[in-house]
């Protein structure tokens, strides 16, 4: 135990030292940090959006323009001296859309109170639509009014005839009663998936971690010297543990600036704290079960890839090794969405009882949140895995160390998993 | 009865159909430096890791200080094997030190003892510099120095030798004999055969897994008949013209000769002074190169 810890002390503080420890630690609020601020900052720097108008119907643009100073931060009209009808003033227009001195120009057709027909949005920039969907709202209003004004309808009578159905959504409490839906319900349901998506970066960045130190270990020529001291099985154990306590240490980083940017960063930024994210400490479904599940999934990548980090004599062998397992962790990635959707659904069940799936999909269904049952059988099922991947791996270790030259065929690593202890024979060098 | 630190009784170890170590004896008197040698793949290294217990036998026992099972005293060895390195980003007392700890010292005690050794051997002003900065004859000192810091009573070094300048061989050769002045049995494997010479006490001479013969240095090399040594200039073809002349071994300014029984050296001295110039002519005990060839009893590349 003394080996394993000492072990495990070295490669804590390697770690530690190193740039991407630092890195892994800052990214995360920095990341976070930044989705904030930057969209807050950016709708304050904003630069208005400049815009023209040929009017063709000779009366909309002047009915609205009254309306027009309300959004002036962000949309400004140029006004353009054109006859509307000359085909002339499109190309100047044009002209001007080019050359960035607007934005965009709108064409209103001939008759709108007729119908829509000639109207035109005109723009290089198609995929932000906040301008034409403002302006269209606009003009929609002034034209529907003289419509209904043409017609002689009750203006009473026709917002009551446009009011649209509008279905409440409440949620039915597990009391069975029926409650209005909050903030912290939008919470509930989409933070597993942030969750989700951490989780899946630690695991892979972290147990990569593994994969990359034993294999420069082993590159180093260093490891036969550790075998004179401690036994395989000591040195992968330390090994596993030191990562761990690495990845502890950044996940508890993570966890820490989360709050202290959630609190901190929307009042710095002049905005109130909106949203309350108070659910997520309370609720041990998020924070308890993402550490939780951060040990188990690591631990199952891991036994992985210190076997895989074993065979391998450079990184560029270890990273051919390492294409399945990337798509293995890929799945529960693309799992995420239908998953939030519906949380106890059969695919997020029968994902759940895949052991390399189990911490992903679990973590996805916090939102259900599953059976009491579920969990349980869940984690039993991966711990065992886990059970055979660390007794698996470390009969690969054992072996795998001392090779140089090739990294050996599946088919040999599975023979060595299969053989007792100590009978294996090993290539010659 | 003399108090043995190793002793390995009819060793075997395969990998697959290749027999790499087999039925291997021997015993390495306590205090004593004991030479493995023996050509490259004969089973130097193999051996040696059985007897760090990082492989294995598949028949035979290893005693080890006394112990039957050789992890048990694992700790009390010291070993630096052939293919060996350091953490690049460690400091130099930081992996001592580690190697220290790694063979159940405090931390306080292997730091201590990691900046003693360090100074005592002239790597004073490396103790806080990183490995990666170490030429490659001081990283084998480090590496050196990490297999002595916990004081273990036997010491074992695979290929101390290998890819080293003459002035690193010395200083290597001078940390050996530190060892052995200090008590220490020291076990060290090379196939260059000139350093077991100039070295060692005992030896064990392997082959193709199998042991061809051990013992004091003395007595196997007194063992076989008596060989000359020339050391000449001019072309050395004449020694193959030379009638009783059973082997030569000729490196182009010096050759060894084995005589047949009965041959003189006189006649063999007379037969070549006209022919090549003669620096040193001397009659002695066959090099261990001689023996080995002897023994495997035809050309190896040894």
């Amino acid at each position: 135990m003394r080996k394993i810890w000492q072990v495990a002390q070295r490669e804590f503080l390697e770690n530690v030292r190193t740039k991407s420890f630092w890195i892994g630690i800052f990214i995360f609020p920095l990341i976070l940090g930044m989705s904030i601020a930057v969209p807050t900052l950016l709708e304050k720097s904003k630069k208005a959006r400049q815009f023209a108008v040929l009017d063709r119907s000779g009366w909309v643009l002047d009915a609205v323009r009254p309306k027009l100073p309300e959004s002036a931060r962000r949309f400004v009209l140029v006004e353009v001296n054109l006859d509307p009808n000359d085909a002339g003033a499109e190309e100047r227009l044009n002209r001007m859309v080019l050359d960035e001195e607007i934005f965009a120009y709108f064409i209103l057709g001939p008759d709108p109170i007729q119908s829509g027909a000639g109207s035109q949005y005109l723009s290089r920039n198609l995929t932000d639509t906040d301008l034409r969907d403002w302006f269209g709202d606009l003009v929609t209003e002034h034209v529907q009014a003289r419509r209904i004004e043409q017609e002689q309808i009750d203006a009473a009578v026709a917002e009551w005839i446009q009011s649209p159905v509008r279905f409440e959504s409440r949620k039915v409490t597990r009391a069975g009663e029926a409650e209005e839906v909050s903030a912290e319900d939008q919470i509930r349901q989409w933070a597993p998936m942030g969750f989700v998506y951490l989780l899946w970066v630690a695991v892979f960045t972290i147990s990569q971690m593994l994969l990359t130190n034993t294999v420069e270990e082993k590159s180093n020529r260093i490891i036969e010297v550790l075998l004179s001291s401690v036994s395989p099985v000591e040195l992968m154990a330390g090994k596993i543990t030191g990562i761990a306590q690495t990845g502890l240490a950044i996940i508890a980083a993570w966890i820490g600036s989360f709050f202290v940017i959630i609190k901190f960063v929307p009042r710095l930024m002049g905005a109130p704290a909106t949203i309350d994210f108070s659910l997520i400490t309370r609720d041990p479904v998020y924070l308890t079960s993402f550490v939780a599940y951060f040990l188990l999934g690591y631990l199952f990548f891991a036994a992985m890839l210190v076997g895989i980090g074993a065979v391998c004599n450079t990184l560029k062998e270890a990273q051919n090794l390492m294409g399945p397992i990337t798509i293995l962790l890929i799945i529960p990635l693309f799992a995420m969405m239908p998953i939030t959707r519906d949380p106890n659904g059969s695919l997020a069940k029968m994902l759940s009882f895949i052991p390399p799936f189990t911490p992903f999909v679990m973590m996805n269904r916090a939102a259900g949140p599953p059976a009491l049952w579920e969990y349980v059988a869940t984690t039993a099922l991966l711990i065992v895995s886990i059970a055979i991947a660390l007794w698996a791996a470390a009969k690969v270790f054992r072996i795998g160390v001392l090779l140089t030259g090739k990294p050996p065929k599946p088919s040999e690593i599975i023979r060595w998993i299969r053989a007792p202890v100590g009978t294996v024979a090993v290539r010659r060098e | 009865m003399v108090d043995h630190a190793l002793t390995l009784e009819r060793v075997t170890k395969s990998f697959g159909d290749f027999r790499a170590v087999d039925e291997i004896s021997l015993a390495v008197p306590k205090g004593s430096i004991y030479g493995f040698l023996g050509p490259n793949g004969a089973g130097k290294t193999t051996t040696l890791r059985m007897v760090m217990s990082i492989l294995y036998p598949d028949a035979g026992t290893i005693e080890v200080l006394g112990h039957q099972n050789p992890e048990a005293v694992k700790d009390r060895l010291g070993y630096l094997p052939e293919e060996k390195g350091l953490y690049k980003k460690m400091k130099t007392a930081e992996i001592v030190s580690y190697f220290g700890r790694l063979k159940g010292l405090s931390n306080h005690e292997a730091n201590r003892r990691a900046r003693d050794l360090l100074t005592k051997f002239g790597l004073g002003e490396w103790i806080d510099k990183k490995c990666e900065t170490l030429s490659k004859g001081m990283g084998q000192k480090v590496q050196i120095l990490g297999t002595l810091i916990h004081e273990p009573d036997l010491v074992i070094l695979d290929e101390p030798f290998s890819g080293l300048d003459p002035v690193n061989v010395e200083t290597v050769i001078e940390l050996i004999l530190h060892m052995k002045r200090e008590g220490r049995t020291v076990i060290f494997s090379t196939h260059v055969m000139e350093q077991a010479e100039k070295l060692c006490d005992y030896i064990l001479l392997i082959n193709k897994g199998k042991k061809i013969l051990d013992g004091p240095l003395s007595q196997v090399k007194s063992g076989g008949p008596r060989t000359i040594i020339i050391d000449y200039d001019g072309d050395g073809a004449v020694f193959r013209s030379l009638p009783r002349v059973s082997r030569i071994n000729d490196s182009g300014k010096t050759a060894e000769l084995t005589l047949q029984d009965g041959a003189s050296a006189q006649d063999l001295l007379r037969g070549l002074v006209d022919r090549i110039t003669i620096r040193r002519f001397d009659t002695r005990e066959p090099s261990l190169h001689e023996i080995f060839v002897r023994a495997v009893g035809g050309k190896t590349d040894a």
